[in-house]
């Protein structure tokens, strides 16, 4: 028995080697199959996939906080053909070519290679894929895909950015969340395989396609609007370069509006210059002047350097520093602390920064945020320039305390005097709220994130009764801030540009700012309004402020907040309707005012714009256009149907509901001003009309 | 009765690498069929469902001493003969081969109740008969035709695979009670002749099937399908695969059974060589910890039921792998634990159940 043991043993341990000589070849085969041969086998792969076209993904959509939707994939069709079976090729070409509005010559010559598969021409409207359709040519069919489509247009464009024909994102919200819309565009699988699966079938096979995840935003789409709108007529007042607002929660960090002029259509990106695209909230930075004030004083009090009422002397309005001079805009006496921030005196915050010293006074902006990127989900945002104390000189270190030789971007700025609003804690600034499938089920939820607390709260509450004086009393630099029936904390910003040949700053170009917020006691919104190079008026007291506060108002209204204070004799608050019926009053002096410009224009260019489109296309580029197009009567139409006159004409319309059109604006054959708002109202008229529009929005 | 060892000894380890491969075996199915839509359920719930059928049937097996098998080996096996029988008869045909019996609606193949009763019957005839020296020609009669009889039955089917695999298994088991060596030389020589002769008792398609192997180019899109489409899938994956989900060949169905028989097609495109290692060393263990369980057999009876089971584990795993990377021809085997099918978890549930049983009851004589 003992013997037999031993044999035993040795059986299994023979065994046991078998098996792994075994798995060992198995192993060594995937080897070579994986990693010795494996460009082969993806080359091979690759031919036999070129039989398979890859068709565009339907992206998921991006809706506002109120679940309206901001950018949607449309079902479009492309037309293709299958040289290789086509019998008469030259027939083809005659028959398409009308069809598709492109010359006889090109559509036979993507007809003539030896190709299995060509597109003739991508997303087309329906009527004409049906037309082709219609021809009954064997090998040539129309299949469906997906357009990138933006309902209002130019609202928040360059948040939302655009995406390119692929449809792979390019700009904004598109590119950093990419990878998450995209979804899969699937496979027309052509000639397959020894199945006979897609052979000679009539209808494509489509494999593998898969919807991509909803993005669900912070921004709000109407007050994105009334920003964009105030902005503009911000921008067009003092005929200024550019300029940029952001709105954001203080609470949360939530931005609510972000908005930047100039603007464009990301329906129609190509017509645009490319600097149209820039987030400037995000990606331009710049000196900001005596907004910085607000964060040297919270540092000061904060640190216990300087108490509010402590009396600092300004010099006069000038004083030797460093071996240089530095000014206040009007001469001051001595001031208390507080007062040198509602004066906005240069040489009283040059003061607190030399009593705090060069490292507290960068640790404490480092704190506030600046010189680093805040973390928005967007591509291309800017650090800013902060530069470590140990390079700077005294004179830095005074000019810095009045915000030069510092830069930020608008977005840091508002995220820092969030962090006042919100008790002297910083929260991270955020865009989107929640991702979620196409079932709805949601796949990832963002929480408010606190940064760090960066003053004490009673610091915070002091500063913004500093901020208050700005706007509230007589002698602050704010006082056209000024909201009726709030309290508003504020602080305005003037800076000199750095002009780029001589590296000095510019004599003339300024950058005029405010940042604020309200209700005082208990902020609900911080806005930031910048304005680059605006003529005639260049302080931010005279620029930015009054937008601010237009701004200010009608959020206010928009979001109900109840007014905290007794309105002034003669003074009132606009209602909702009140701001649209004016924004609309405003536009069509606006678009009048356009129209005399361009009357005046037409002389030195007399001829006439021969179609809708062209008249569009000069709307797009240049504001002084001759008189908007006309509009078209939409009534009864379905959701498609609207989109395709949009396409067809140029004109932008904004889509609410789904179902047909029961309502628009303006009325058919109204003329539209330009940048009017246009829109249909649409609502599900019975069962069997809802199935055909529903198709139409995926 | 019940002894507190039984838990104590309860071989958790084996357990846990079947539940591991297993789980990659589902989250692998739910990749391969994700393109896949429809109202049924989807492939990986049932394929989870079986797995958990399976469990139950663990827990069952392991309730009784194996050693009462001894004495069911041979009514066991009569009825599963019997089974093959009936499926000649009244067997349900699909896809030209008739492997089904249906018993009060549930679909069942015989061949795979077979499976496990060649490997309890052949445990006990060889646990009865220790032959230091090895069998002789003339002792091996017996095995031979409680092999033979229901190989050719399932040859009949026909399923070639699955008879293959029971000579393979009964094979293994042979081998491991002891041949002599003449009669090894005879056996290897009459295996040879048979293979000759039983060329031209094969099926036209089992016959293409290996010429496809030896030349799979010479007809693509054709017999050589199979084998070329896993092939690129496997060589497409590299080091690290192309991802979950990612993998083309499997997501655009350009790879055929890819739920089944081809599973690990799929697992290999999207995981890579790295994802094939840690799969490789899973099953490797799982059929070592297998040895390991037979040599520490309270009895030879344990030891060969433990080595039969193993040996079936084995057979199938290498046979599967092997062909989903062209080392073998095509034939219609799966792969315990990843492939998906209700018949094949059964059978391999019951052998990892018939394992532990023999693992927990080692210490008991």
């Amino acid at each position: 028995m003992a013997n037999l043991e031993r044999g035993v043993t040795l059986r299994i341990r023979l065994l046991a080697l078998a098996f792994v000589v075994a798995f060992v070849l198995v192993g060594w085969r995937a080897f070579s199959l994986q990693i010795l041969q494996k460009r082969d086998w993806v080359e091979r792969a690759e031919r036999q996939h070129q039989k398979s076209i890859p068709l565009t993904p339907q992206r998921g959509t991006i809706f506002d906080r109120n679940g309206e939707p901001m950018a949607l994939s449309m079902e479009v069709d492309s037309v293709y053909a299958e040289p290789r079976k086509l019998a008469d090729r030259d027939q083809a070409a005659r028959l398409l070519a009308p069809i598709l509005d492109l010359p006889q010559a090109t559509v036979r010559a993507k007809l003539g290679g030896d190709k299995g598969f060509v597109w003739l021409k991508r997303q087309v409207p329906p009527t004409v894929s049906q037309r082709v359709r219609n021809l009954k040519l064997d090998a040539v069919g129309a299949i469906k895909e997906h357009q990138r489509f933006y309902p209002n247009s130019t609202v928040g464009a360059q948040v939302l950015g655009f995406t390119g024909l692929d449809p792979k994102g390019l700009a904004g919200i598109e590119a950093s969340y990419d990878t998450t819309l995209l979804g899969r565009g699937g496979y027309l699988v052509m000639e397959r395989d020894a199945l006979g699966r897609g052979i000679g079938s009539g209808e494509p096979v489509i494999e593998g396609a898969t919807r991509g995840h909803d993005l669900h935003l912070t921004l709000d789409e109407n007050l994105q609007y009334i920003v964009e709108r105030e902005l503009a007529a911000g921008v067009a007042e003092f005929n200024a370069k550019a300029g940029a607002v952001i709105v954001l929660e203080p609470s949360s960090g939530r931005i609510l509006a972000m908005a930047n002029q100039p603007d464009y259509n990301p329906n129609a990106v190509s017509r645009h210059k490319p600097q149209d695209w820039r987030n400037r909230a995000i990606s331009d930075t710049f000196e900001p002047g005596s907004t910085l004030k607000v964060f040297v004083m919270a540092a000061g009090l904060n640190e216990g350097v300087v108490t509010p009422t402590q009396l600092i002397n300004c010099e006069g309005g000038s004083w030797k520093v460093g071996g240089r001079v530095i000014h206040d805009s009007h001469p001051h006496g001595v001031l208390t602390a507080e007062e040198v921030l509602k004066v906005s005196s240069n040489i009283g915050s040059a003061k607190i920064g030399r009593m705090l010293e060069r490292k507290r006074l960068y640790g404490y902006l480092r704190e506030f945020g600046f010189g680093l990127k805040t973390g928005l989900e967007l591509p291309g945002e800017e650090n800013g320039i902060l530069r470590d104390p140990s390079r700077w000189f005294e004179i830095d270190l005074a000019t810095i305390s009045f915000g030069q030789g510092v830069s930020v971007t608008p977005l840091q700025l508002a995220a820092a005097t969030g962090a006042i609003a919100n008790g002297g804690a910083l929260m991270e600034p955020y865009l989107v709220e929640k991702i979620t499938d196409g079932e709805g089920q949601v796949i990832e939820e963002r929480q408010p994130k606190l940064v760090r607390q960066v003053v004490k709260p009673e610091v915070a509450a002091r500063v913004t009764r500093m901020m208050e004086t700005v706007t509230a009393e007589e002698g602050g630099t704010g006082a056209k801030a000024r909201v009726p029936g709030f309290r508003v904390a504020g602080k305005t910003g003037t800076a000199q540009k750095v002009d780029p040949v001589t590296g000095g700053y510019s004599a003339d170009k300024r950058i005029a700012s405010f940042v604020g917020f309200l209700p005082a006691d208990n902020p609900r919104l911080v806005v930031m309004v910048m304005i680059d190079e605006p003529r005639g008026q260049v302080y931010g007291g005279l620029v930015a402020a009054p937008v601010f506060a237009r701004i200010s108002t009608q959020a206010m209204q928009y979001l109900k907040v109840p007014p905290t204070e007794q309105l002034s004799p003669g003074e009132t608050l606009p209602t909702v309707e009140e701001i649209l019926a004016q924004a609309k009053k405003e536009q069509e002096a606006a678009a009048k005012e356009a129209k005399k410009a361009a009357e005046s224009e037409s002389e030195a260019a007399p001829e006439e714009p021969e179609t809708v489109e062209d008249v569009l296309t000069a709307d797009g580029s240049a504001p002084a256009a001759p008189a908007g197009p006309r509009m078209p009567d939409f009534k009864g139409m379905s959701y498609r149907q609207v989109i395709e006159v949009m396409q067809t004409s140029g004109i932008n319309v904004s889509l609410r509901g789904h179902g047909r059109v029961i309502e628009q604006s303006p009325a058919p054959g109204a003329a539209i001003p330009y940048g009017a708002p246009v829109w249909v109202r649409l609502a599900p008229p019975g069962q069997i009309e809802a199935a055909g529009t529903g198709g139409s929005k995926g | 009765m019940f002894d507190r060892r039984l838990i104590t000894h309860y071989d958790w380890i084996l357990l846990l690498q079947v539940a591991l491969v297993a789980a990659i075996g589902i989250v692998n199915l739910y990749s391969a069929t994700a393109a896949w839509s429809g109202p049924a359920t989807p492939i990986y719930l049932k394929q989870m469902s079986w797995f958990g059928l399976g469990l139950g049937i663990i827990l069952l097996i392991c309730l009784f001493d194996y050693r009462h098998l001894a004495d069911l080996g041979y009514p066991f096996y009569g009825v599963a003969l019997l089974m093959l029988l009936a499926v000649l008869a009244i067997g349900r045909t699909t896809m030209g081969a008739t492997r089904w019996l249906s018993i009060g609606g549930v679909g069942l193949q015989p061949s795979e109740v077979m499976k496990v009763a060649i490997i309890v019957v052949l445990a006990r005839y060889f646990s009865e008969r220790a032959t230091p020296l090895g069998f002789a020609l003339k002792e091996l009669w017996r095995p031979g035709l409680l092999l033979i009889a229901p190989v050719l039955l399932v040859m009949k089917q026909p399923d070639l695979g699955t008879a293959l695999l029971l000579l393979a298994i009964g094979g293994t088991m042979a081998l491991f009670a002891g041949i002599r060596r003449g009669t090894l030389t005879i056996l290897g020589l009459a295996g040879i002749v048979a293979a000759w002769g039983g060329w031209f008792l094969l099926h036209d398609y089992q016959r293409r099937r290996i010429y496809t192997f030896l030349n799979p180019e010479s007809d693509p899109l054709k017999s050589g399908y199979h084998i070329i489409q896993s092939k690129i899938a496997v060589g497409s994956g590299g080091w690290f695969g192309q991802g979950f989900r990612q993998g083309t060949q499997a997501q655009l169905s350009f790879l055929p059974e890819r739920h089944t028989d081809f599973a690990f097609s799929v697992f290999a495109e999207e995981w890579g060589f790295t994802g094939c290692l840690v799969v490789l060393t899973l099953y490797l263990l799982i059929v070592l910890w297998g040895l390991y369980i037979a040599r520490r057999a309270s009895d030879r009876f344990g030891m060969y039921l433990a080595l039969g089971v193993t040996a079936m584990l084995f057979w199938h795993i290498v046979v599967n792998l092997g062909m989903v990377i062209g080392l073998l021809p095509v034939v219609g085997v799966p792969l315990p634990l990843f492939s998906y099918g209700g018949t094949s978890m059964i059978t391999t549930m019951t052998g990892v159940g018939l394992l532990l049983n023999v693992s927990m009851r080692r210490f008991m004589f």
